[in-house]
């Protein structure tokens, strides 16, 4: 046959339909069929989205409850973390609505905080929380990894201090005392006990700690606690910061070296599991919604395991860290009156801060609440059977306030990561060189973290937002001030936005009071152009009241 | 005339050796399906007891009594999803259908027909292919919003149905496969253009279409992100999505999962098993010459 010649006819088939691509067709005419019939599910009332399924069996009877009696209607969604990352990214920056409600992780929402401050996608709570007296009743350290440039964007949903869990029925066997550990050092000299090498094959079977230079989590949770990290409370970048090397050469003589006391036993994995299940490792990092996780996932380690504050790095220093965090925001997009607003507000204040989500959040994901009001509940101090009876809810609020504060730069991600990188490289180049000593670990360390921080500097100098640690906006963290944030309005359904893209009025004011142009003294003042100003003032609620922020 | 003992038993010994060496490729690949197969029959509590089939203690016998089906009846009826099932087909086969559809007419035109701003046309196509999907992933969310097509199907297959890379792979398939005295002589025999493009230039280019379908049928099947954020309703979710649904918040349901992946697979594995012929024709179409 020439390349000329067509194919000859399948059967009934035309010539240029192969039977393979027959079949692909009709799967899609019988799927068709099948969608016609299909019942389809709307959407009633206002979406909120939640991305991890405990939180969502929590609210559901919560959200029950609200839509019986209260307006508007919400509609709980479960999305998975990336999808809502994705989504909330592609409509901040599109400038057209996601959700009314969004519940975000602390990494995931760093990325909205990018731009300048006026175009952040969710509004700014600052002066709402203040008047309301919100700022001093929830757990300070609980929005930092909100509050971006001073202002607070989100209502938080957790302290989540840090623990040491560890295997009380091998520790007790040891005879070890951990009352008396107070420092690392305390802990790795007890705690290396435990690794004996049963099977003679030149490797303990058990290691003291669950650490690894590839767990970023527990890399960054430890530099926390050091009070080390990657920027200052001036946004100023700390990468090379003699804490940091500190804490990376420290790590490193846990997972190298003859005094080795650290394993590899991830954490969420199948693998990692049936490791602590087996006692591979003895002690692991536990914030409070850790406990559920084991609970669920290790229950052969009920009542086998306690747990302690975490030892400090130095005598007197902080016995807690870090991990995790959740926010409640509600997107510019959502609101286009302050009606609107306030219905919105109403509900996540209900959710968050009330005490029946106290108890939910406590008995279904172990999470103690950063309502500072709620911590005297008798709930916290009943015992835990899966923590060999500690009242491990009373253990958790007595480390909350302690909770060191972290920084919400949209750079925190890629800064975690070099600092990662450099401890990975200092590991390796200590294994291949057999150097384990503290000072040449950390010598190398701060050549390594030096390197990481040039790079990370070379990342953020290139957005012109926040290159420059402002400190009229960065020292004052939530102070209250005159602020307009932008956001669309919205009519008839349909969201518009202003010549600018802005609109005007802020949801810190209240009696409809409405903020339509930023103060001199504000970032967003500084910013706009006259022209930009001018059309603000004239935006669409331009004929209520004016006026700065309370 | 039988080849010589020694050159025989040389002979044999390559193909066991051949042969060998795939069977144990064969195995190698196989070992993680296997290992996925046999997770989706387990508990959370036996995934983390044993690596593949239960076994029984003291012997190699296989402990049948702690698989379970539970996950296969679980993902059905609580998860809901055979809708999964029902969506990813309708997707991709859609998709596949229409891409390949206007595929081959846009390459069809770009390599035989002259008009004017032909070069720039094809000049675009070759740049629209540089550009990376992830890109386009804000702006094509705005525009679908502006077009009130987001959390619809319309809104995933609607940008799919000419993709450049299809445009220009027609293209070069017409190029090569199908000579212009052939469409003269159509149309000398008053064959009209929708009448050449059908009974002479499609069946030429049948290698092209098996590939093309199935490339695309795969590669919708396989989107994750797109769906991930176009669509936002449960019940609109392909079978790409609503795995990595099952995998929500800090803990894990592993048999869930596993089953889940082994359902979404299992389709597009026996659909290519089917169009295999039709698939590697497309793929060495040109690479010999007619």
């Amino acid at each position: 046959m020439t390349r000329t010649d067509a194919p000859a006819k399948d059967g009934f088939l035309p010539a240029w339909l192969s039977p393979g691509a027959a079949v692909i067709a009709s799967l899609g005419l019988l799927a068709c069929v099948g969608l016609a019939f299909a019942p389809s599910t709307t959407s009633e009332g206002r979406v909120m989205w939640t991305f991890a399924r405990p939180h969502y069996l929590m609210y559901e009877s919560r959200v029950e409850a609200w839509n019986k009696t209260q307006t508007p209607k919400i509609d709980l969604k479960l999305i998975s973390l990336p999808a809502m990352e994705r989504r909330m990214m592609s409509a901040f920056l599109g400038g057209v609505p996601s959700a009314d409600l969004i519940e975000i992780e602390r990494r995931a929402v760093s990325r909205s905080f990018a731009g300048p401050i006026e175009s952040v996608g969710f509004y700014d709570l600052t002066d709402r929380l203040k008047q309301e007296g919100l700022l001093d009743a929830i757990n300070a350290p609980s929005f930092s990894p909100w509050t971006s440039r001073g202002r607070v964007f989100g209502l938080p949903h957790d302290v989540h201090p840090v623990m040491l869990g560890y295997r009380a029925d091998l520790v007790e066997a040891a005879g070890i005392d951990v009352s008396k550990i107070e420092t690392w050092a305390d802990f790795a000299r007890e705690f290396s006990k435990l690794q004996v090498d049963a099977d003679h094959n030149g490797e303990p079977d058990r290691f003291a700690l669950n650490m690894w230079e590839t767990h970023n989590d527990h890399l960054e949770l430890l530099l926390a606690q050091a009070g080390g990290g990657f920027f200052d409370e001036s946004n100023r970048l700390t990468v090379d910061s003699d804490i940091n090397a500190h804490v990376l050469a420290t790590i490193v003589t846990w997972i190298a070296g003859p005094s080795r006391i650290a394993a590899d036993a991830p954490n969420f994995s199948a693998a990692g599991n049936r490791l602590k299940a087996d006692g591979y490792v003895v002690a692991s990092f536990f914030p409070d919604w850790m406990g559920d996780i084991w609970k669920h996932e290790i229950p052969s380690l009920s009542g086998k395991m306690k747990l302690m504050p975490l030892p400090a790095w130095k005598k007197g220093g902080p016995r807690t860290s870090v991990w995790g965090g959740t926010m409640l925001g509600i997107p510019k997009t959502a609101a286009a009156t302050p009606e609107q607003f306030e219905e919105l507000w109403k509900f996540a204040k209900e959710l968050y801060l009330s005490q029946e989500f106290t108890e939910i959040l406590y008995r279904q994901g172990g999470i103690v609440t950063p309502v500072k009001k709620h911590w005297s509940s008798p709930l916290f101090d009943e015992p835990n059977a899966y923590f060999s009876s500690q009242p491990t809810g009373r253990l958790y609020i007595n480390l909350a306030p302690e909770v060191p504060h972290r920084n919400s730069s949209p750079y925190n991600t890629l800064a975690m990561n070099r600092v990662a990188d450099s401890l990975v490289r200092l590991a390796e180049e200590a294994r291949r060189d057999k150097v384990y000593d503290y000072a040449s670990l950390k010598e190398r360390a701060r050549v390594l973290l030096k390197k990481a921080h040039a790079q990370v500097a070379d990342q953020i100098e290139r957005n012109v937002f926040i290159a420059e640690p402002d400190a009229a906006e960065t020292v004052r963290p939530l102070q209250t001030g005159a602020f307009a944030p932008p956001r669309p309005a919205k009519r008839g359904g349909v969201v518009e936005r202003s010549e600018t893209g802005e609109g005007s009025w802020s949801p810190g004011t209240q009696n409809d009071q409405i903020a339509a142009v930023p103060s001199p003294a504000s970032p967003a003042a500084k910013r706009s152009s006259p022209r930009q100003r001018g059309e603000e003032a004239r935006g669409p609620q331009s004929d209520v009241k004016a006026g700065g922020g309370a | 005339m039988n080849p010589q003992p020694g050159l025989r038993f040389t002979r044999f010994t390559a193909w066991l050796l051949t042969r060998s060496l795939l069977l144990l490729a064969v195995l190698i690949t196989f070992i993680p399906f296997m290992w996925l197969v046999a997770a989706s029959f387990k508990s959370n509590e036996e995934f983390f007891r044993s690596t593949f089939l239960p076994m029984r203690e003291g012997s190699w016998a296989v402990d049948w009594s702690r698989l379970t089906f539970d996950a296969y009846k679980r993902l059905f009826v609580e998860v809901d999803f055979g809708r999964g099932l029902i969506n990813s087909i309708f997707l991709s086969s859609v998709t596949g259908v229409l891409a390949t559809l206007c595929c081959a007419m846009g390459g069809y035109a770009l390599a035989r027909f002259n008009f004017k701003g032909r070069g720039f046309c094809t000049a675009l196509v070759l740049a629209a292919v540089l550009i990376p999907g992830p890109l386009l992933l804000a702006p094509g969310y705005q525009l679908l919003y502006n077009l009130g097509l987001l959390d619809s199907f319309a809104g995933l297959i609607l940008p799919a149905i000419a993709p450049a890379f299809g445009v220009f792979l027609f293209r070069q398939a017409v190029l090569s496969g199908v000579p212009t005295d052939l469409l003269e002589a159509a149309r000398i025999d008053g064959a009209g253009e929708w009448r050449t493009f059908m009974v002479v230039v499609l069946p030429l280019v049948r290698p092209m279409i098996g590939t093309f379908l199935m490339i695309t049928f795969l590669g919708v099947w396989n989107n994750f992100i797109g769906p991930q954020v176009v669509l936002q309703s449960p019940d609109k979710f392909p079978l790409s999505v609503a795995v990595a649904e099952l995998k929500r918040g800090y803990y894990s349901d592993y048999g869930l999962q596993m089953a889940g992946t082994v359902v979404s697979i299992l389709p597009v594995m026996i659909l290519f098993l089917l169009m295999q012929k039709d698939f590697v024709s497309g793929l060495a179409a040109g690479a010999v010459k007619g």
